[in-house]
């Protein structure tokens, strides 16, 4: 197999929580092995702390991870040593984040921020070259006309146009791979769908690959290709995204579809009232994090933590008792 | 005024200061303005000639002590860790020096001190107020996103702080400038007229200096004090003043608030109130308007419903559309700038927009209460559980302690929290629990209305779906009627009995919920609907619905929704529709105009 433009070995990101004299460790993302292709949009759906950001920012270099490396094209990104080395990964892998009202700068108009990427990434482009630029990015992401938007400051633009600002802000940087932390959800919910579909036009045209981060599977079922499922810190479902929502193997992610709200569907009421939280992850024991919440738990769950194994063609999950994905393995 | 005075003070005082060319003890005249002191100096000058010196003392003090500042206080909170440590014990150490005492003492050291020695002195002593104030601002946007995409971006930290940090707190800034500049402007007079600097300087405290040692008010000549002691307390003022413009200009939300005459009410005829026994709330033409910039913003917009007992009702909508402006409107909690300019909210027969607030209080809660989109800003953060329902038992009866824990601990049971966390601190709480918790509280007096603002929004789908399951639970036990806001339409439909759909301030569709979502009859219920994907089913290229709700100040014309509508038609912008009843629904489009004359 060929070498996947990014993946991780055993990525992992404590954090040092609490008082001095009681130290305790928060394992935000443990041992996270993932891969995204060429041109691919990755979904990474998890519940708030299940540790879905930490990644995006360990990919983006602002945390250096505990343990467990990133490998961009093969190569080791720890291994970057010069700025110039560590602004050429940041500019192939830009990130946009998720709360368009606080990831422009108040202060400027919204060309700053494209304008200095542009300055600092494209050191060819001279004067004249950015301002094209400028406006060339500004017309992919669909803001026109781009030389009345180059004046605005944020505060004149809706929720929906600054994200598309966030976007072009990536696109500037010639990327290879844009990490979108849930891009949509501060969202209006008739204009995140144009967010979502702007994303995947710019897999189509430019031939970006996107790392979507979400909690909403919906959204995520719409773009993506491969969906990975994190929990409490652990991947513990990966595949392609409708063998996973058509049959989730694990435990977890059966939960979290049956509580996506669907009008379609019918309800009864005594459905499944799972009134257990994610646990914040704090000094943790092995086993398996979910099992406290868990319907199908065994003995093994107790002590070992349950590690991703192979369950069908692409389809992988951290469960022992998980069955194997006899449909897509006959389909295959 | 006082630059001027400042910048050229030949021209409009054109006796030299100095000079004692005068007769001394000279009252005010038309020549002597001011009269003249003890030495034959032309009062007025000296005051013309000493603004000049303190307003350099002003904005030298100024400008060094914001600088450092900046410097220190930015550059703390921004790297964090020990240099923010000892950046900011540094800082602290200052600001509780006794600054006018030490500078005594410096100046007595440094006998005749020139204006160089001052100006540093009081730069360096001056500058921790504000570093500690820009810290604090620092700290509180270290993690703001653009400052992270800056550091994505590949941008260096020198680069962050003064291109990124610094443009967004030029009012701080400005602030803790003038804030340097007063202070440097009385401890120099102070020192000065305590007799420490220069006392050939012209200025206001040298001034002060010699009407003291010439005994001014013994010698009748009082004009020699009061007018440096005026001008000193005018300087002092003409700062705060020029500090408070500059935040009126820089932050549009502190400009005074005009209110809104509200348009007189017209009493609603009882007997409209009347009609069915079972309704137990009524709202009628209710509109609220926000008084921002030249013309009210209305953003509730002539909104009529009825709520019958038990009955669970859904108002959906997007940002914006006045969906919680009409909830804050109904439980009467609205804040100026916003205030009901019409209508009546008939509880129970009560109309509550012509109640007091003491009326008020005994209803809500007791009858009517009300759940909040964020528990951790509704709970308070100091106080247990327990405390706080036992405060909320006090305000509103008179249980006695028993009857208040007994309650207490039933009303957790309801929501499924184990009755020991009466205990627990909001912060022990995980959000689901927070929330819930809540609505034990709303639920403490058996109320009949339960008003939900986004009760679910800040949770993840699974708690999200367990906490609705749950109030749909405890209304069929106990009978509350609800009305729950959301923005997230697939996330009541399940639950709700009839649904509002709310767009730009106005109602657009009500009716039963399963009707609404299986044939919407507004295209703008319609558009929501189509605009997200699914989970099951076929997957379908999605278009959402193009553009942006409307700014309310300026409503386009005709149909508010027209501008977005698939189906517009010319009829849409001749005028704003009605609302037409159509099979026990009501719709404002105007494609449904036939259907009310048949």
């Amino acid at each position: 197999m060929s070498e996947p433009l990014l993946r991780t070995e055993g990525l992992t990101r404590h954090f040092k929580v609490g008082p001095l004299m009681s130290r305790q460790t928060l394992h935000a993302v443990d041992d996270v092995d993932l891969t995204i292709g060429e041109g691919e949009i990755v979904a990474l759906v998890g519940e708030s702390g299940s540790g879905k950001s930490t990644i995006a920012r360990l990919l983006a270099l602002i945390y250096r991870p505990t343990k467990g490396e990133i490998y961009f094209r093969g190569k080791p990104v720890s291994r970057l040593r010069s700025r110039k080395e560590r602004l050429a990964y940041s500019g192939e892998v830009p990130m946009v984040f998720q709360d368009p009202y606080s990831s422009i700068n108040p202060a400027y108009r919204v060309s700053h921020g494209i304008m200095r990427g542009l300055k600092l990434h494209r050191t060819k482009l001279g004067r004249r070259g950015r301002r094209e630029e400028l406006e060339h990015v500004l017309g992919t992401v669909g803001l026109v006309p781009a030389q009345d938007v180059v004046q605005k400051y944020p505060y004149e633009l809706s929720g929906g146009q600054r994200q598309r600002i966030g976007f072009a802000q990536a696109l500037g940087l010639r990327p290879k791979l844009i990490v979108a932390d849930e891009p949509v959800s501060m969202l209006d919910v008739s204009i995140r769908v144009g967010i979502l579909n702007l994303m995947t036009e710019l897999r189509e045209r430019e031939g970006v690959s996107f790392l979507y981060i979400t909690h909403d599977v919906a959204s995520a079922r719409y773009i993506a290709d491969r969906v990975l499922v994190m929990y409490a810190g652990h991947l513990v479902e990966e595949g392609p995204t409708e063998d996973v929502l058509q049959r989730p193997k694990h435990p977890y992610t059966q939960l979290l579809l049956s509580a996506v709200p669907d009008p379609k569907a019918k309800l009864g009421l005594a459905d499944t009232i799972d009134v257990g939280e994610p646990p914040r992850v704090v000094n943790p024991t092995p086993g398996c994090r979910f099992r406290q919440r868990c319907p199908h738990r065994v003995v093994a769950c107790e002590g070992l933590t349950p590690l991703l194994r192979e369950i069908g063609p692409g389809r992988r999950v951290a469960c022992h008792v998980a069955e194997p994905d006899v449909a897509s393995a006959a389909s295959a | 005024m006082f630059v001027v005075l400042a910048v050229f003070p030949g021209q409009i005082a054109p006796d030299d200061p100095a000079a004692e060319i005068f007769q001394p003890g000279l009252g005010a005249s038309s020549h002597h303005l001011l009269g003249t002191t003890a030495y034959g100096q032309d009062v007025f000058s000296q005051i013309v000639w000493g603004t000049r010196q303190s307003l350099l003392i002003a904005f030298a003090v100024g400008g060094l002590a914001t600088l450092l500042a900046v410097l220190i206080g930015v550059t703390a909170a921004y790297i964090g860790g020990t240099t923010d440590g000892v950046l900011s014990l540094v800082t602290d150490v200052i600001l509780v020096i006794p600054i006018f005492p030490l500078v005594i003492v410096i100046a007595a050291y440094q006998k005749n001190a020139g204006f160089a020695t001052l100006v540093i002195v009081l730069g360096a002593l001056g500058w921790s107020y504000g570093a500690r104030q820009l810290r604090s601002q620092t700290l509180s946007m270290r993690m703001r996103d653009f400052l992270e995409a800056a550091r994505v971006r590949g941008e260096r930290r020198s680069y962050i702080i003064l291109f990124e940090i610094l443009p967004t707190m030029t009012s701080l800034i400005v602030a803790a400038f003038l804030g340097a500049a007063v202070y440097a402007v009385l401890t120099a007079a102070g020192l000065q007229f305590i007799g420490l600097g220069d006392p050939n300087s012209q200025s206001w405290g040298t001034m002060l200096y010699w009407a003291e040692n010439n005994e001014a008010l013994g010698a009748g000549m009082p004009l020699w004090a009061i007018m440096p002691g005026v001008c000193v307390a005018l300087l002092g003022a003409a700062f705060a003043l020029l500090n408070y413009a500059f935040d009126e200009i820089s932050n549009p939300a502190l400009r005074p608030v005009r209110r809104i005459r509200p348009a007189a009410v017209a009493p609603l005829e009882p007997a409209a109130a009347a009609t069915d026994p079972d309704t137990i709330l009524e709202v009628a033409d209710l509109s609220v308007a926000y008084a921002t910039g030249t013309e009210p913003v209305v953003a509730v917009d002539h909104v009529d419903l009825q709520l019958a007992r038990g009955e669970f009702l859904a108002i959906v909508g997007e940002s914006g559309c006045g969906k919680s402006t009409l909830l804050y409107a109904i439980s009467r909690l609205l804040n100026p700038p916003a205030e009901i300019t019409g209508g009546s909210v008939r509880f129970h027969g009560r109309d509550l927009v012509a109640l007091g607030e003491s009326e008020l209080r005994s209803i809500r809660w007791s009858e009517l209460s009300v759940v909040m989109q964020s528990a951790m800003n509704a709970l308070n953060p100091v106080l247990t559980v327990g405390a706080q329902m036992r405060d909320a038992c006090k305000a509103h009866s008179d249980m006695t302690s028993a009857e208040i824990t007994a309650r207490s601990k039933e009303v957790l049971r309801l929501v499924s929290i184990d009755p020991i966390h009466l205990h627990s601190y909001p912060h022990q709480l995980s959000g689901g629990m927070r929330q819930r918790a809540m609505i034990a509280m709303a639920l403490l007096f058996s109320p009949e209305l339960i008003i939900m603002d986004e009760p679910t929004s800040a949770l993840d789908v699974v708690a999200q779906r367990s906490l609705m399951v749950q109030i749909k639970e405890l209304q069929k036990r106990l009978g509350f009627a609800v009305v729950f806001v959301t923005h997230d339409m697939s996330l009541v439909s399940h639950f709700s009995d009839r649904l509002m759909v709310m767009y730009a301030g106005q109602v657009v569709e009500l009716g039963e919920t399963r009707q609404l979502f299986d044939a919407p009859l507004h295209p703008y219920s319609g558009g929501l609907l189509e605009a997200f994907p699914s989970v099951r089913g076929p997957k379908v290229p999605l278009l959402g619905i193009p553009g942006s709700p409307p700014d309310l100040a300026r409503p386009p014309a005709g149909c508010r929704f027209q501008p977005r509508c698939p189906v517009a038609t010319d009829a849409c912008l001749a005028a704003s529709p009605p609302l037409y009843p159509v099979d026990g629904s009501l719709v404002r489009c105007v494609r449904y105009e036939q259907r009310d004359v048949a």
